[in-house]
């Protein structure tokens, strides 16, 4: 932890607190992130960000409300924040949501295999380990690979006047390669994410050879015929779709009018075997942390148990509006462009892991897909659940147990909820899944679904 | 001019004396005064200084992109040191090239009568609760508005003696409104984005006022559904979306080279002709205009500093100009049309686009509408998508009305769905109107990590024939 970043939060709640406000809490964060994007078997550019930001809540009059954020250059520029921040606080009007913070002060337990030692030396290997997927990609059968590789490291310190304070470090990497034939609709991708950027290695080849072997599978992909399938999912596909069900677990999704869970707390909305927590300390999970922005532990919260919906995720304020208790969720969630707000906000959803091989799932007699990759699911109503997206990349029919002919230009149009019912087969092959569709780290395995509808263009 | 825009000279010059064959450093210096309301009642805000520096080098044709919030001169040192390094080991096989130096200098500003940073919280909250209050009345169960008044100073500075200063504003409020209908939940975005001052926010309460009777009516009336083939007349908002999604998406040069693959995706313009491919009618002409102001896409110099023009996507039918940056000027053996956009300082600049819209035909909508026998009037949409090669559109009506033997009638028709091919759909466009109208302001995504760059779409009404409605 930088100790510039850390005297600059307790400076500032120290400020505060003189100032009697009814709570100040500041978040500092240190952190460098690199990208590095490549493109047509080459990288396009190497990127750097450097980030020293202090947020900051403020409250008032007992719920009147400021969350500001800066980059604090020196004392003075601390000062001149807080008490603006206290000003526009004190013009807030009282806000509901606002039902306090934690006050007990826990001891966090450290997080273990979260920090790699090497990480100020890996960058300066990451180029290489970047043509090396794309030379992987290549010997599997691709023509173009492009992608993108996220690394960096996060140190966080929590001052609350409240009473919690901590710190925590973390590292982690997150690779998406896409390898594609000459024709444009012939395309693979393969996913790598966790903690430890410097014996990821070995992962991060094996999701190019991934995008470079369904690239060279899915040449010559026939469009595809609307009607009723079944669906096996990918994992990629089946934590944009079905496990962003958890989502609206959440009383921020519910009060914004876009969650379906709503009104079911209590009901079977899965099969049985149909798991689904929000594990606050799963191990390598790139949402985890020792404790929440208001200083509450992380606990494992069960949001659906045999299929069944028994929990949502809550913040202090959630937890007491619902009558609940607070699971270790309450996040300053960054909203639109630029807004903030004191609301529970997901760590890694993780999906129970199932008993099939991927073997076993595609051994069915039924009109059965398989498709490994997906994006732009947009909602008619998130709380009816109607819903479509376009599969992109490697899809095939399944016919006679075996992945058959390349298919494309279709889209999966149908209801979320329905399809979560329809969950009939799940996985043994549970991977961490974060992508640009998947902004959430999910924990899922293959699964199938029964009864999809897809359509096709008209003309 | 910023205090911070000598820590930009100094990023820049620095970079340039470390070895860049280019630098360039792009200072954003403003404010942020944010607020959230929910069913009547703020539930958040903010007002944050918005400050930090983006830096590009260019080295043995390598490119890096470094940015620091923490405007230090010690910071800025650390950073360029970085980007030096980043570019040398980039090292490409394929050398990037900007192509010919560009420097032009000067100052543009957004015309702000009302200056944002004079406007109080008191005042700001009260037209959020004012608009809250016309959803309340409309019968909206769930209402949700976000709101963001942004003013700031650009500066960008380059190796090439570019010197830019820009003053912006921006107004941003979206509201995210649920009703209860008669078979399901309508819900729909509105946004009243703009770049102005305090005084675009005088039609809001009138826009708003019409959205939130559109969703009520929605909500309340429409349940005829239709199947079969039918002809379109579409409004100027859902032909925004579309000259959005289906031409300005495709034209985009670094998707059609493939630069984000990984990302938004590649184009079936990689494999057309430009002068020659037909992709529509000859009444479909697309303009991206970013020099349109008050739109959210209002620019005068983009942000590698090339003067802003309009581009013609589709002439007549034809793809005729991708969007270019200077790099992918040189990659098409052209030149930079302007196009390069970044949504903050800490994000590199790229291809995007600004305000894009049809050419306006020569039908009034009354005679687009009377030489139908059976279709819909399709006001408003709800669900859509593409995929990532920008041919395989859908867009599900919202406020639709169907039209009998030249006539609209009362009868609301409930989601008509047209899933099309790119081609498919231009080919379909019979009649353009003569009006030009923007009522299609959104925050358009690319790349990754994600840029959100205000945009704003529109056209005149259209009319499509034949459309088997999926």
């Amino acid at each position: 932890m930088s100790e510039t970043i850390q005297s600059y939060v307790d400076y500032a709640i120290e400020l505060g607190t003189k100032q009697e406000v009814d709570l100040i809490l500041g978040i500092g964060t240190n952190a460098v992130r690199n990208q590095i994007r490549f493109s047509s078997n080459k990288v396009d550019i190497s990127k750097q960000w450097n980030e020293n930001n202090l947020e900051l809540i403020v409250v008032v009059g007992g719920n009147q409300l400021a969350i500001g954020e800066f980059s604090p250059r020196n004392e003075e520029h601390v000062k001149e924040r807080v008490n603006a921040q206290i000003k526009f606080a004190n013009s807030m009007s009282p806000s509901p949501f606002y039902q306090g913070v934690e006050s007990t002060v826990s001891k966090f337990t450290p997080l273990v295999g979260h920090y790699d030692d090497k990480i100020d030396d890996y960058g300066e290997n990451a180029v290489s380990v970047i043509n090396s997927c794309i030379n992987e990609a290549i010997s599997e059968g691709a023509k173009r690979v492009a992608g993108s590789y996220f690394f960096g490291k996060k140190n966080v310190y929590l001052n609350s006047s409240a009473g919690p304070k901590g710190s925590h470090s973390s590292t982690s990497y997150n690779l998406t390669v896409r390898a594609f034939q000459e024709e444009l609709d012939a395309s693979g991708q393969g996913l790598a994410t966790g903690c430890i950027p410097h014996s990821a290695e070995k992962k991060l080849l094996a999701a190019a050879a991934t995008a470079g072997k369904f690239s060279r599978m899915h040449k010559n992909a026939q469009p595809a015929k609307a009607g009723k399938y079944d669906i096996i999912m990918s994992p990629a596909v089946a934590a944009n779709l079905v496990g962003s069900i958890p989502n609206d677990a959440n009383p921020l999704a519910v009060l914004m009018g876009r969650s379906a869970l709503g009104d079911k707390m209590g009901e079977k909305l899965a099969p049985e075997f149909i798991n689904v927590a929000d594990n606050g300390l799963q191990p390598d999970g790139l949402g985890t942390s020792p404790f929440d922005d208001e200083g509450t532990p992380r606990q494992i919260t069960p949001i659906f148990k045999d299929g069944v919906l028994v929990n949502f995720i809550h913040s202090t304020s959630s937890a007491k509006m619902f009558q609940g208790e607070s699971t270790g969720n309450g996040s300053i969630v960054s909203f639109w462009t630029g807004s903030k707000l004191m609301a529970p906000a997901p760590t890694n959803y993780v999906f129970e892991n199932g008993d099939h091989s991927f073997e076993e799932l595609i051994d069915t007699n039924r009109k059965t897909i398989y498709v490994t990759c997906n994006w732009y699911t947009r909602y008619t109503s998130k709380i009816s659940t109607e819903y479509s997206t376009i599969p992109r990349d490697a899809a095939f029919l399944v016919e006679n147990g075996e992945l058959s002919t390349p298919i494309k230009n279709f889209r999966i149009s149908d209801n979320m909820l329905r399809q979560f019912a329809n969950i009939d087969a799940l996985g043994n092959d549970r991977v961490q899944v974060k992508w640009w569709e998947v902004p959430v780290p999910t924990w899922i395995s293959t699964l199938r679904v029964k009864n999809c509808r897809l359509t096709t263009a008209t003309q | 001019m910023s205090s911070f825009a000598d820590l930009a000279d100094f990023g820049m010059e620095y970079a340039r004396d470390q070895g860049a064959s280019y630098s360039e450093a792009r200072l954003i210096d403003g404010q942020k005064s944010v607020f959230i309301m929910q069913n009547g009642h703020i539930i958040s805000g903010s007002e944050s200084p918005w400050q930090g520096i983006g830096f590009r080098v260019l080295l043995n044709g390598g490119l890096s992109f470094v940015s620091v919030d923490n405007l230090t001169k010690k910071a800025v040192k650390k950073a360029i040191d970085v980007g030096i390094k980043l570019a040398k080991n980039s090292n490409p096989r394929d050398k990037i090239d900007f192509g010919e130096p560009v420097s032009n200098e000067a100052k543009w500003k957004v015309q702000a009568k009302e200056s944002l940073r004079d406007v109080t919280q008191e005042t700001m909250v009260t037209k959020l609760q004012e608009l809250d209050k016309i959803a309340e009345n409309n019968g909206i169960s769930t209402r949700a508005q976000i709101f963001e008044a942004q003013s700031s100073t650009k500066y960008l500075v380059t190796s090439e003696g570019t010197r830019i200063e820009a003053e912006l504003s921006m107004l941003k409020c979206f509201g995210l409104l649920t009703a209860k209908g008669i078979l399901d939940s309508e819900q729909r975005f509105v946004d009243l984005t703009r770049s102005t001052g305090w005084e675009g926010t005088k039609t809001w309460t009138e826009e708003y006022e019409e959205e939130c009777a559109r969703i009520a009516k929605v909500a309340a009336q429409a349940d005829h559904k239709l199947t079969g083939k039918i002809d379109f007349v579409v409004s100027p908002e859902v032909v925004g979306i579309i000259c959005h999604e289906n031409c300005g998406h495709p034209s985009e040069g670094d998707r059609i080279l493939g630069r984000e693959g990984a990302q938004a995706g590649e184009s079936f313009w990689r494999d057309l002709k430009l002068g020659e491919s037909r992709v529509g009618s000859e009444h479909v002409t697309i303009a991206e205009d970013p020099t349109i102001k008050g739109t959210g896409g209002f620019y005068e110099f983009d942000d590698e500093g090339v003067k802003a023009r309009e581009r013609l996507l589709i002439k007549d039918g034809i793809a005729n100009e991708p969007l270019l940056n200077r790099e992918f000027g040189v990659r098409f053996g052209t030149e930079s049309n302007g196009s390069a956009r970044s949504s903050d300082f800490n994000r590199e600049p790229i291809i995007r686009m600004a305000n894009t819209y049809m050419k306006p035909g020569d039908f009034s909508l009354d005679e687009l509408i009377e030489d139908v026998k059976h279709g819909v009037l399709m006001h408003s949409f709800t669900e859509w998508n593409i995929d990532d090669r920008r041919y395989q559109s859908k867009y599900v009506g919202f406020e639709c009305y169907e039209i009998q033997n030249g006539e609209v009638t009362d009868t609301m028709v409930r989601r008509p769905i047209m899933e099309l091919t790119s081609i498919g759909l231009f080919s379909s466009i019979d009649g353009v109107s003569k009006d030009r109208i923007f009522d299609f302001p959104g925050i358009c995504g690319k790349s990754d990590p994600a840029q959100g760059v205000p945009v704003y779409a529109g056209g005149g009404y259209i009319r499509m024939r034949d459309i088997l409605l999926g």
